[in-house]
């Protein structure tokens, strides 16, 4: 019976992790794009995921009519469009007025820029969001119930539907923004942007514009995971971004940053790494955030490139 | 700015600097506060009730008018540098005016609290535009080349003069701390009192920057060093014989001295070496854990109570060796990895340390009761009679804290100006081109790691008695940013830019029960400031700062340098050859 209920714990840890992991791929997404087209660790970028989902909790809260409350068909797009427009005016507020003036400077500064920017944020939205100094909760905002799943050995892995709408719309937005990138002209000038940013220039690529509409997409996938996380942790609080920001940072790395397949894959690595981790390595789900560090460590000393990315070149 | 002072033709700056001089007076004896706000009536007799006697200045308008009245005078006076002088008590005049209106309009809620359209009561207002326009006056007058004054002069007349600066700058400190009293509910104005009398002290600063004052007294004290080491020292001991000299202050100056002492250790790595760490906090923390280990403490985990010199060298070189590790990685990553690479370190510090990792940090429950150091068979938490003078408790972890920056200075200071020092500026300008000088830049780099966290184990050791409470909370990411805010508001690799900015800082907390709120919120948004106007912050280092001033932007930023700018005919020739 005990080796049962361990598959059925390690399922259910495995499902806990690809959640999370989708979570993770949404924000890393962003990391990987900015980074590979102006080379800035925006460290804000988990900020911007906390803001959206505040501003979808402000949505769901100040303008949504009461009456469409328990209307998931309703109040969950209207979370969304509420999370991304905010996340995406904070993003290109960022990029206007803290990173474009730095540009082309020494590398360092934006980095402490983005702390700044980062630290501002998570205070901001702490001081002035009203009763945010305690977590707040988060509405469900999906049908209720779960899906489960039944595992070799007789158990049952239980996802609640907002888990599987997330790992869902996650993979569905990741291979939507692949193909942008790959197929549209505005993705053309993005990837030539990364590429070679003088040459592009050159070829009439607008790179103040390429630079803007990375942030844009960047924050509005950072504002749908914001939403989702918010609807299946039931809970949010102005940490949550500093702390995933980190686990996407870590993902887009070890997924070789740049590159947006390797960003997903990573993320649910990452994902895994904290589930698995906390439940089969010493020390419990104390030391899984550990993990993710020594992970984070290990990848950038060791294979700074990730597993998909391209063989740094030299970097100043 | 620039556009605004376009149109100001010189032959308008005299009238002007009358009118700014003459408004600033004016200003001053008006009346500030249209009424009495919730938290009690406004300081300095400003409140229009109270003000039956106009010319009766005390506090914060008797200063504005001391800067009015500063105005006119160097207005008329034909001074060399006379429009340099005038935009710094014109700033000054703006920061108070700014300081006290915003406080109003906040207590008051709203812009009736400065105005009235049927009383006096526009003092701030009318202040507010004197600076202004004096800061315009001196503007269109055309700012001069700075001035540079003769340092050549006698020893017995060298002396004398350092030691009235140095005395001075004594007192600045004392009133700066003790300026607007404890900040708390009992006394809700020690936060403008405090900020504006910064301004007041920063207008004067600057004016005497302007007058090549400043300047001179950093070059006279480069030529008379050791002498200006001494007395620098002895001031700094003294102050608790000042009115600074109570428990509060003494234990505020000590809290400054610990995390000045850490923002020194710091600049180690980012000032010098240009490597940015996140997690150097950790090393505070690693420093005040083994202390608190070694202290006989009930909850440490060894049962030995080692004397404090020797608990602290242990501290030190654990977290030296900590340093060491930390900055293992640096052989193979450099530039933003790095950064994360140390953040990730110092996260796995605060995790570990939250878990009670080995026992050794006892968790959320933090190691309480670590004993305080004892001299002698005297404890340093209690008060002090010399002859005397009683001086009150915690006046001994003051000097023991003033000794500890001094050394820390002294290590620096060293460091900076030797082979290794310079081996480390030039990895932080260009990390290929300081190898092929045939640098070892993989033992260099570890090396500034190793000293960065050896001194701030050393601070943590400090920490840890002095505070009697060692928890993990104190070493959060957070506290990282704050130190390496501090760094960045003084100015990397300055020394003096260190102590400045971790007081400011520390001190701001203490005075604006507002402020603790805000604390973080504005140390975010100063780094955001600090990077896009002023990159080589308030109290600049004299070498370039190429990690993040464009070569081409030092050399007309720099121009703007406060303290410590010293000409390039003086350069030594050591710091020659580092620049």
């Amino acid at each position: 019976v005990a080796v049962e209920v361990h598959v059925t714990t390690l399922f259910q840890q495995i499902a806990n992790g690809i959640v999370l992991g989708a979570v993770i791929g949404l924000i890393a997404l962003g990391y990987t794009m900015v980074y590979g087209i102006i080379q800035l660790i925006n460290f804000a970028h988990g900020e911007v995921f906390m803001v959206g989902a505040y501003g979808g909790l402000a949505t769901y809260t100040y303008v949504l009519p009461e009456q469409f409350r328990d209307d998931w068909q309703i109040a969950l797009p209207a979370a969304l469009v509420g999370a991304v427009v905010i996340s995406v005016v904070t993003a290109v507020i960022m990029e206007r007025f803290a990173y474009r003036p730095l540009r082309g400077g020494p590398r360092l500064a934006p980095l402490i820029t983005a702390l700044g920017v980062s630290v501002f944020l998570m205070e901001l939205v702490r001081l002035k969001y009203p009763d945010a100094k305690a977590p707040l909760p988060f509405p469900s905002l999906f049908v209720d119930g779960a899906l489960r799943i039944p595992v070799p050995g007789g158990g049952d892995v239980v996802l609640t539907w907002i888990k599987v709408l997330l790992v869902v719309l996650a993979v569905v937005l990741a291979v939507a923004l692949q193909m942008y990138v790959n197929r549209s002209r505005m993705g053309r000038a993005m990837r030539a942007t990364a590429q070679d940013a003088d040459t592009a220039k050159l070829m009439g690529v607008n790179p103040d514009r390429v630079i803007v509409l990375t942030f844009v997409l960047g924050a509005a996938l950072a504002g749908v995971g914001g939403v989702l996380y918010g609807a299946y942790q039931n809970t949010i609080n102005v940490d949550m971004g500093f702390q995933n920001g980190i686990f996407a940072f870590t993902a887009a790395v070890l997924g070789g940053i740049g590159s947006l397949r390797g960003a997903v894959i990573g993320a649910f690595c990452i994902g895994l790494i904290k589930t698995l981790g906390g439940q089969y390595l010493p020390g419990g789900t104390k030391y899984d955030y550990v993990w993710i560090f020594v992970v984070l460590i290990l990848v950038l000393v060791f294979r700074p490139e990730g597993l998909f990315g391209e063989p740094e070149k030299v970097r100043a | 700015m620039n556009r605004l002072t376009s149109w100001v033709r010189p032959q308008y700056a005299m009238p002007m600097r009358i009118a700014g001089g003459v408004l600033t007076v004016v200003g001053a004896l008006m009346a500030w506060a249209t009424f009495i706000f919730n938290s009690g009536a406004y300081p300095g007799k400003a409140t229009l009730q109270y003000f039956d006697a106009p010319f009766a200045l005390t506090d914060f308008r008797l200063h504005i008018a001391l800067l009015g009245i500063a105005v006119l005078v160097v207005g008329f006076a034909p001074l060399a540098g006379r429009n340099r002088i005038l935009r710094g008590l014109g700033w000054g005049v703006i920061a108070m005016a700014v300081v006290h209106l915003g406080f109003m309009i906040d207590e008051g809620g709203g812009l009736g609290a400065v105005t009235a359209a049927d009383s006096v009561a526009f003092g701030g207002v009318v202040t507010l535009i004197g600076g202004l326009v004096v800061v315009l006056a001196a503007a269109g007058g055309g700012i001069e080349e700075p001035v540079h004054l003769p340092t050549r002069m006698p020893r017995y007349a060298a002396w004398p003069a350092l030691l009235v600066c140095f005395a001075a700058l004594l007192l600045l400190v004392s009133y700066t701390l003790t300026a607007g009293g404890q900040g708390g509910v009992a006394n809700p104005y020690s936060g403008p009192l405090f900020l504006s009398f910064v301004g007041f002290a920063g207008g004067i600063m600057a004016a005497l920057h302007g007058a090549g004052v400043l300047p001179w007294i950093s070059r006279l004290s480069e030529e008379h060093r050791a002498f200006s080491i001494v007395v620098l020292l002895a001031c700094a001991l003294a102050l608790p014989f000042t009115d600074a000299g109570t428990e509060y202050w003494m234990t505020v100056a000590a809290n400054i001295g610990v995390y000045a002492a850490t923002a020194i250790g710091l600049n180690v790595v980012v000032g010098l070496t240009g490597l940015l760490d996140l997690g150097y906090v950790a090393f505070l923390g690693i420093g005040a854990f083994v202390a608190a280990n070694l202290s006989g403490a009930a909850a440490a985990q060894f049962d030995v109570q080692l004397p404090f010199p020797l608990a602290a060298l242990v501290a030190a070189v654990v977290a030296g060796i900590f340093g060491a590790i930390v900055g293992s990685p640096t052989l193979r990553v450099r530039g933003d990895y790095l950064a994360i690479v140390t953040l990730a370190f110092g996260e796995i510090f605060v995790r570990s340390a939250q878990n009670d990792i080995g026992g050794l940090t006892n968790g959320s429950n933090a190691i309480p009761g670590v004993p305080p150091v004892t001299l002698f068979g005297k404890g340093f938490n209690e008060p002090l009679t010399i002859g005397s003078a009683k001086l009150p408790s915690g006046v001994l972890y003051y000097f023991m804290i003033v000794l500890l920056v001094a050394l820390v200075m002294a290590v620096f200071a060293n460091l900076k100006n030797s082979r290794i020092g310079r081996a480390w500026v030039a990895i932080r300008e260009d990390e290929d081109v300081a190898r092929a000088m045939g640098i070892r830049t993989g033992q260099a780099k570890i090396l500034a790691f190793m000293v960065g966290a050896t001194l701030a184990g050393l601070a943590g050791a400090v920490f840890a008695h002095k505070l009697s409470t060692v928890s993990y909370e104190s070493f959060k990411f957070l506290e990282s940013v704050t130190l390496l805010a501090a760094v960045i508001l003084g100015g990397m690799a300055s020394i003096p830019g260190a102590v400045l900015g971790a007081s400011l800082l520390f001190v701001l907390p203490e005075k604006l029960r507002e402020f603790s709120e805000w604390r973080l919120l504005l140390f975010g948004l100063a780094l955001i400031l600090i990077m896009r106007f002023r990159p080589q912050g308030l109290v600049p280092d004299k070498h370039r700062r190429a990690e993040l001033v464009g070569e081409d932007a030092e050399g007309k930023s720099l121009d703007e340098a406060d303290v410590g700018q010293v000409h390039l005919p003086d350069l030594g020739p050591t710091t020659k050859e580092a620049t």
